[in-house]
């Protein structure tokens, strides 16, 4: 269980005023969930996230993953970026493999499990191109691949589609939700996109800006009914489905004129 | 009808067909890595014959401009006899050996301080100072320093070359530390790397084109230096080589050492080069 309660944390920012990215937030992401946040740019998502991995520690607050308090990055926690941060001086299957190196797992092994990894996100034929040969969604799925290969507990990403266009964006979709239901891993996920939150999470939290705070939770069942039917048409067409993301989209346009006004 | 417009094709416009399609690459950054030999290879070929014209021309006394063939002339003669007490194999030896051991010093001290200092607050602290003070100097500057405190043998001459190209490597291995994204470095972090597999894994490769870069520059401020060291009391070197056919005014020797210098220099440089395409063949695609 990650356990996330009353975090907090303020920045100081370039005037010497205080920025409360993150003000006051409860969170319990469970095994097998799918959490997905949104908000506005600047509501603190990355913040969230990037505490949660342990880049930052909290202003206030706790974090604990498992019974234990996070106070550092650690490969229980698995992350993938926007921007891919594979290594350019190693193959493919040598970034994917690069977790399992670390925790000093003979060669022969890793790669074993990295080319299955490979396999999983449809880059088996890639295993010994190098990074700048590969488009960026294919990059995209290495960083899935490598960030799954130490078996963390939790996928953290932020924003790792958005820089795709939209229908690659919809196979990776498809891709993700594939590998969350055959790992049974849990995700944190974070995208500007509503119908891409409403799309894959089991949950949902709508975030606001100054101070960042978690203002609708919203519990999800279409990306189980993804899973069992596999109709993404039937459920982008959903009424209910269009409800909710006009519902969102009003949270989140009172927050942007707000931000306008300020 | 528009669609019968659409396809109809003006057959002077109309692509030629090619044999085979051609294998393409991305479009670079100015002349990004083509090649330029041929280019190079004309322009020697220009200023040689420019060199040559000029001589058969007369156009200048032969004290200031030697004729090519007078200086090979004199590359023979200074091959067979030696020149100024030593053979010309013992004069490049000499000098390899001094720029030999001071860049093997730079390259073994400035990497790992230098990343030291791209890594740790105290050691960029405490070197800093010291090092931006003396690197701009000229080392013709504190070269009577190095005949003070370490006498006219080897050790002041080597010590000067050293020092000449510690700063280069040392600031680039900083830089290259500097150049790795703090993404890159939380992934591996997340990935579970160490502190060590940090370093090793990430920051060390990341590194390794700006240090690379670094000797380049190293080993062309040494041999510029070359001369200077070879001021201090020597008996042999191709610096002490030119000195001495310069105070005979003989301009075709000085031409000999120069174009022995510019060879050596021209090695080197292509030697890491060669190291940089080993090494580091992915430069320029993260
Ligand atoms: N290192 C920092 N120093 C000072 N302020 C920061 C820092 N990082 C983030 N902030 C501030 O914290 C707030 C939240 O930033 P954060 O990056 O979490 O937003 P976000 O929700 O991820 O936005 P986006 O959707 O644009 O990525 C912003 O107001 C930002 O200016
Ligand atoms: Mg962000």
């Amino acid at each position: 269980m990650l356990r996330i309660r009353n975090a907090t944390v303020t920045f100081e920012g370039h005037d010497g005023r205080q920025v409360h990215a993150l003000d006051r937030v409860d969170l319990d992401i469970e095994e097998g969930a799918f959490v997905v946040a949104l908000g506005a740019s600047g509501c603190g998502k990355s913040t969230l996230l990037n505490t949660i991995a342990g880049f930052l520690p909290l202003s206030d607050g706790s974090i604990t993953l498992n019974g234990r308090e996070i106070d550092g990055p650690g490969a229980d926690r698995g992350v993938v970026f926007q921007k891919d941060t594979l290594l350019p001086w190693a193959s493919i299957i040598d970034n994917v493999a690069l977790g399992l190196r670390f925790a000093g797992i003979p060669k022969r092994a890793r790669r074993e499990r990295a080319r299955e990894l490979l396999g999983l996100v449809g880059l088996a034929d890639f295993a010994e191109s190098h990074p700048h040969e590969l488009s960026g969604g294919m990059r995209q799925r290495v960083g899935i691949a490598r960030a799954l290969a130490t078996e963390p507990d939790i996928l953290l990403m932020d924003e790792p589609f958005g820089a795709l266009d939209s229908l690659t964006r919809e196979q990776m979709q498809e891709l993700l939700v594939s590998v969350w239901h055959r790992t049974g891993k849990r995700i944190f996920f974070i995208t500007h996109s509503i119908e891409e939150a409403l799309f894959l999470g089991t949950r949902l939290i709508v975030m606001s800006p100054r101070p960042g705070r978690v203002v609708a939770r919203y519990e999800l069942d279409f990306v189980k009914r993804y899973v069992e039917t596999g109709d993404v048409r039937g459920i982008h067409l959903d009424p209910a489905f269009a409800a909710l993301r006009e519902e969102i989209r009003q949270i989140l346009h009172s927050d942007h004129h707000q931000g306008i006004a300020a | 009808m528009t669609t019968l417009e659409l396809d109809r094709h003006d057959p002077d416009v109309r692509p030629a067909r090619r044999a085979r399609a051609a294998v393409v690459r991305m479009r670079g950054l100015g002349m990004s890595g083509r090649p330029t030999l041929a280019i190079s290879v004309v322009t020697a070929g220009a200023i040689l014959a420019a060199w040559w014209a000029a001589t058969a021309l007369q156009l200048t006394p032969s004290l200031f401009l030697p004729r090519p063939s007078e200086v090979i002339h004199q590359f023979v003669l200074v091959y067979k006899n030696g020149y100024a007490g030593a053979s010309l194999g013992a004069h490049i030896g000499a000098s390899l050996l001094r720029i030999g051991t001071a860049s093997l010093l730079a390259i073994a001290t400035a990497i790992p301080i230098g990343l030291a200092m791209g890594l740790n607050r105290w050691v960029k602290g405490i070197l800093d100072t010291p090092i931006e003070f003396y690197w701009p100097l000229p080392p013709l500057a504190y070269l009577p320093l190095m005949i003070i405190w370490l006498g006219i043998g080897e050790a002041s001459k080597i010590a000067l070359l050293f020092l000449a190209m510690f700063a280069p490597i040392c600031l680039s291995a900083q830089a290259g530390v500097r150049s790795v994204s703090l993404e890159r470095a939380n992934a591996a972090r997340a990935l579970g790397a160490s502190r060590w597999q940090l370093f090793l894994h990430i920051v060390l490769p990341s590194a390794l084109p700006e240090i690379l870069t670094g000797i380049r520059i190293a080993f062309g401020v040494g041999w510029s230096t070359l001369v200077a060291a070879e001021l201090i009391a020597s008996t042999r070197g191709i610096g002490y080589l030119i000195m001495s056919a310069a105070q005979f005014l003989a301009t075709d020797v000085v031409f000999v050492g120069i174009a022995i210098i510019s060879l050596c220099a021209f090695g080197f440089g292509l030697a890491v080069r060669l190291a940089e395409r080993w090494l580091v063949p992915w430069k320029g695609r993260d």
